[in-house]
């Protein structure tokens, strides 16, 4: 490791890194701009200068730009002098000829890293008098403010949107003094990572449109770290909420990102940024409501749907504790239902509630047993499961029938990245260092390998080596001709033509060529065959006599947030709704069945016949839900269930790696964490045993080491994240900055007495300012802040170094579960169900979209009104066959279900198939359907609306 | 007519903003390229690696026949070239020469850099705005003259100069401007009285 001196002292550094970056490892205050540690550094802000001296004898030295300069071995530097400090000023003084000094007004202010490094530089006097340069601001759709006279010109955000994420509606324009980043003309930004701008521009260009509908500074944010909800990638946000001015309950007011290494690093996709404002939208459930007994003529709810009345939470726990008395006296049935997207301590209160043997998963079948595909694939000891920078690091990527950007948009971006290892190795070869980023982009060469076979994936298209758009069928199909080129053996008859096996024979010389393979497939086609096919190529890779690997990466994408978290829970071949469904078609004599469901909205799970079938047969349904749905409409209890924001808890990712988020504030009205309900009937019913750990249950911990103990592969949740006695020097951590303003004055109108500050028993965190803040200690600070740096570019003094891992104990483990090797598999070939009917029927297959096809961020007013309409995609030839035009109303006819949507034709759909979008609003009870048969018809002109 | 003094403009020297756009525009805004256009861009296609390397060409090109870049002209490139209009745009602004807005039949550029402000262009611009009554970045109410600045021409022994097309005007004086304005005038007016149908 190279040895250098910065300003009288040694240190020994990372030769890899530029000086800049070695400077702020080394806890040094540089001031930059233009520099991002994802994205390495261009030189167009000459910010960070420092003097460079020749030997010891050299007095004056020369002003190099940090940022270019590689660190090499004995090298003498100075940050801090004269010539240095006044050239950093001098570039200050200069942006600010044209920076609008409009600080009290615009939403950076406060986090702003312009604001920031005018400050670090010195520089306070300026003697430009002339007028600014001013701009027209553009409409950037309901996500992102434009405010363009604010704009330094460091060129952030294009080598983000452009070079980073792959945009191509957002450049630099214009020249010389009248540069300008924007669209062509006004519209949304189409990429969906645009929302990392607001925290990669360095001043107020780029803001949160959302988190202006509700706005307060940063440091009036109550922060704590936790996990994004809307897919199961489980990438880290730091949600702020804050009460009102008129002192009511706290509301979430915006979700940045939260640096994980091994997850999200420093970017989040848009539904995750954008996602969170479910929370406050008009559907969430706030009271207890409880079904009324009168029915009303004339009803506009459907059948089985119920009129609610507000109960009192008291009264509602005390029903609860008698229907739990009646079960604990053997003369009720009580059965709970799982969900997904709560967290594993959630359902695991339910289980001790309701007992394992009545205890079910909350989704279909095919859904639960694909969960357990996954989970068993992943137990192989040839699979690794990799973190994003692994995926980074791959050389050759193949995606078999998973639309990654919309299942799991974190992961895309990763594989984007990866793309670039080839261009990446010249660099290296020419010794030119990766940090260099426009001399590494401007080398040639082709991308590596990327290979995208079956489902569609339109937003990785550009950099894809290869495309096949096909069938589940033939993808899994591909996937087998693959293991059989990787076992050089011939490979087993498959119906794939000629052109097909040449290619899958190219993929299979790609992948075992290949220093770091990654197979990318997932649940998305909700395809058996296609995640036993991308661990089969998985397999062979490892096996592979090439290269000296034992494992290969192999990233299954899951559908929900704890998906591989329920799976754990239940063991394979049983829990099923389906099941359920049956169980109380078959009756149980005449014990009375209360049904407990989790928030779940079953509807989106089976067909409205089961569900409804699976509701008539209980005498009694008991809903725990965050949000008004169809489920809470046949309820006859439903209980206002904690957002993930709102509780404490741990869900497990894509990767099996568990992670535990905390409570960023108590939910307004009667909301609670839905374990607290649970808890609170078991307490009042004196039948409950009182030895059980839900009886007693007093904080979230005691419910994680409790399920720790019960199933071996969650035994990582005893030592997830400390529990509620964790102190620092005597303090718990601050969720509120030291500059929360006004917390005597916000509830003047009501008292005007400084109430003591509002404690949190159950997190090693406090609902207050008065705790630790420090970059430097514990993981669990959420508010990303250091002295000098306001902005979240202070992130770089929470880790290791640049990029490094975050500082303190980590809050994040990967599950151990007993390795089993797979089977070998086979592919059998199940055609469709019976009830195909060639003439009328197609395929219905579902395609994942960011906005809309996630339950709860379709909630969120911003992201609400860019969901399309019901639509459907259809095949260029089958359109044609049928004479359907893009525009045409279409019937899309599945039992005794009508769907009317839009018709829409791709040339790359294959034949045979009507993709539809997966849970979109107004098709969520079709997506049980999906893949499977339907009828599609045209709507003739004259009966459309 | 409004009289303008050398401190006014002056202090008004903020070149044309960028992203302004015409409303009136005039001229060819068809949203295809002509068959002409096409071959001409095409042949251009040889000389460069990629498509979209060609797209300051096929500006060049659109711009010759249609005398400006209209947003519906700079959309047919981008749909021929298959690269994004932003991308186009970012060359289009990128690029004084490139017009983005409708502009006269003499494109007057006049350079500001250092020599020729010590000759006193200033002076000529004011002359000339007095003159037509267009500042940098106008056109006459006639359609025949647009004013705009250029940064230097390379000719700083010659100052102040003017560039109008492909002729560099050499040592201009108010009275050198005001001939050949009229020249100009003459001779536009004679044309378009030509080509009037009898």
């Amino acid at each position: 490791m190279p040895t250098i001196t910065i300003d009288g002292e040694d240190y020994e550094v990372d030769g890899e890194q530029n000086l800049l970056a070695t400077c702020l490892s080394l806890g040094i205050n540089l001031p930059y701009f233009c520099w991002h540690p994802a994205m390495g550094s261009v030189g167009a802000c000459r910010q960070c200068a420092v003097i460079e001296y020749k030997d010891t004898e050299d007095q004056h030295g020369k002003l190099v730009m940090g940022c270019m300069t590689p660190v090499k071995d004995g090298g003498l530097y100075s940050v801090i002098a004269d010539a240095a400090r006044e050239f950093r000023g001098g570039i200050i003084e200069d942006l600010m000829t044209n920076h609008p000094h409009d600080c009290p007004v615009c939403e950076e202010g406060g986090e702003c890293h312009l604001q920031d490094m005018t400050e670090m530089t010195g520089h306070v006097q300026r003697r430009y008098r002339g007028s600014k340069r001013t701009h027209r601001n553009q409409y950037l759709g309901p996500f992102i403010n434009h405010e363009m006279n604010r704009c330094i010109a460091c060129y952030r955000c294009t080598r983000f949107y452009r070079d980073y994420a792959g945009g191509s509606d957002l450049e630099s324009l214009g020249r010389n003094n009248q540069i300008y980043f924007g669209r062509q003309k006004d519209g949304m930004l189409e990429n969906g990572f645009s929302g990392n701008l607001v925290e990669v521009c360095p001043t107020g260009v780029f803001t949160d449109k959302t988190f202006s509908q509700h706005y307060v500074r940063k440091w009036d944010l109550q922060t704590a770290p936790s996990i994004c909800e809307h897919c199961a990638v489980g990438c880290n946000t730091a949600p702020g909420a804050r009460e009102p001015g008129n002192g009511g309950r706290a509301i979430l007011r915006r979700v940045t990102n939260l640096y994980h290494r091994d997850i999200n690093g420093y970017f989040l996709c848009d539904r995750g940024r954008f996602g969170y404002d479910y929370v406050n939208s008009d559907h969430r459930l706030e009271n207890v409501l409880a079904a009324r007994g009168d029915r009303l003529i004339e009803s506009t709810a459907r059948s089985g749907e119920k009129i609610h009345r507000i109960l009192p939470p008291a009264d509602a726990v005390g029903r609860f504790a008698q229907t739990l008395a009646a079960a604990q006296l053997g003369r009720r049935r009580l059965i709970g239902i799982a969900s997904p997207r709560s967290s594993l301590e959630n359902n695991f209160a339910l289980r001790q509630l309701v007992g394992g043997a009545n205890f079910f998963c909350g989704l279909a079948r095919r859904d639960l047993e694909l969960l357990h595909l996954v989970d068993r694939v992943q137990r192989d000891p040839r699979i690794h499961s990799p973190t994003t920078p692994e995926i980074e690091s791959a050389d050759a990527v193949l995606i078999l029938g998973e639309d990654i950007d919309n299942t799991a948009p974190r992961i895309a971006l990763a594989v984007r990245q990866a793309a670039r290892n080839r261009q990446k190795q010249r660099a290296r070869d020419l010794k030119i260092p990766l940090w260099q980023d426009a001399s590494v982009r401007q080398l040639d060469g082709n991308p590596s390998p990327v290979l995208l076979i079956g489902t569609g994936t339109p937003a990785l298209e550009e950099i894809a080596s290869e495309i096949l758009h096909c069938t589940a069928d033939q993808t899994a199909s591909f996937a087998t001709a693959v293991v059989g080129f990787l076992r050089r053996d011939e490979p087993e008859q498959t119906e794939l033509p000629e052109s097909l096996r040449e290619l899958a024979r190219r993929a299979a010389e790609r992948l075992s060529a290949a220093q770091r393979p990654l197979i990318v497939s997932g649940c998305g086609n909700r395809s058996v065959d296609i995640v036993n096919g991308a661990a089969a190529v998985a397999c062979a890779l490892a096996e592979c006599e090439q290269g000296d690997r034992e494992q290969c990466d192999l990233y299954l994408a899951c559908p929900e947030v704890n998906s591989l978290g329920i799976a754990q829970l239940f063991p394979p071949g049983g829990g099923q709704l389906e099941q359920l469904a049956g169980q109380l078609r078959a009756g149980d004599g005449d014990t009375p069945t209360t049904l407990v469901i989790l928030e779940n909205d079953l509807y989106r799970r089976c067909d409205r016949r089961t569900v409804d079938t699976l509701l008539a047969g209980a005498d009694e349904v008991i809903l725990l839900d965050t949000l008004l749905n169809t489920t809470a409409r046949h309820a006859d209890l439903v209980f206002p269930a904690a957002a993930t924001a709102e509780s404490e808890g741990s869900y497990i990712n894509s990767s099996g790696i568990a992670q535990r988020f905390y409570a960023v504030y108590e939910g307004a009205g009667f909301i609670q964490e839905s374990w607290r309900w649970l808890a609170n009937a078991a307490a009042a019913c004196e039948e409950y045993p009182g030895n059980d750990v839900l009886a007693g249950c007093q904080h979230v911990h005691e419910l994680s080491a409790a399920l720790a103990g019960k199933f071996p592969a969650l035994g990582v949740l005893a030592g997830l994240g400390p529990d509620e006695h964790y102190r620092i020097d005597g303090l718990k951590v601050a969720r509120q900055s030291h500059r929360y303003s006004g917390r005597t004055a916000i509830r003047a109108r009501d008292h005007v007495a400084e109430l003591p500050p509002h404690r949190d028993p159950d997190a090693p965190m406090v609902f207050s300012m008065e705790g630790i803040q420090n970059a430097a200690r514990t993981t669990l600070q959420a508010n990303i802040w250091s002295p000098g740096w306001n902005s979240n570019q202070s992130i770089q003094k929470f880790l290791q170094g640049v990029g490094g891992r975050r500082k303190g104990a980590q809050g994040s483990r990967r599950i151990e579960r007993a390795a089993q090797p797979l089977e070998d598999w086979h592919p059998q070939n199940t055609k469709a169900a019976a009830t195909f009917s060639a003439a009328t029927d197609l395929v219905l297959v579902p395609l994942h979209r960011m906005f809309g096809s996630d339950e709860l961020s379709a909630r969120a007013a911003a992201i609400a009104s860019v969901i399309d309409e019901p639509y459907a995609v259809i095949s260029a030839g089958d359109a044609e066959q049928r004479q359907i035009q893009h525009g045409d109303l279409l019937q899309i006819r599945i039992d005794s279900e009508h769907y009317a949507v839009e018709a829409r034709i791709s040339a790359t759909l294959p034949r045979g198939t009507v993709g539809v979008p997966a849970g979109l609003p107004g098709l969520e009870s079709l997506d049980c359907h999906l893949p499977g048969p339907a009828a599609v018809e045209r709507i003739h002109g004259g009966e459309s609306p | 007519m409004n009289s303008f003094s050398e401190t006014e403009v002056l202090s008004e020297i903020k070149a044309v903003e960028v992203m302004e756009q015409s409303n009136t525009p005039p001229g060819n805004t068809d949203t295809e390229l002509s068959e002409e256009e096409k071959r001409e861009i095409d042949s251009e296609f040889s000389r460069y690696e990629d498509r979209a390397s060609v797209g300051l060409e096929a500006l060049r090109i659109v711009q010759k026949h249609r005398g400006w870049v209209s947003d519906e002209s700079l959309q047919a490139v981008s749909d021929y070239l298959e690269i994004p209009p932003a991308q186009l745009e970012s060359v289009a602004t990128y690029f004084q020469l490139i017009f983005r807005q409708p502009v006269g039949r003499e494109v007057m550029l006049l350079c500001k850099s250092a020599s020729c402000w010590i000759m006193g262009c200033s002076r000529l611009q004011v002359h000339i705005r007095n003159r037509l009554q267009i500042a940098p970045g106008q056109t006459s109410e006639d359609g025949i003259f647009t004013l705009l600045e250029t940064p230097c021409l390379g000719d700083c022994d010659k100052a102040p100069v003017m560039l109008v097309g492909e002729q560099v005007h050499h040592n201009i004086t108010e009275k050198s401007i005001d001939k050949w304005i009229e020249q100009k005038i003459i001779q536009h007016k004679t044309t378009d009285a030509d080509q009037l149908p009898d």
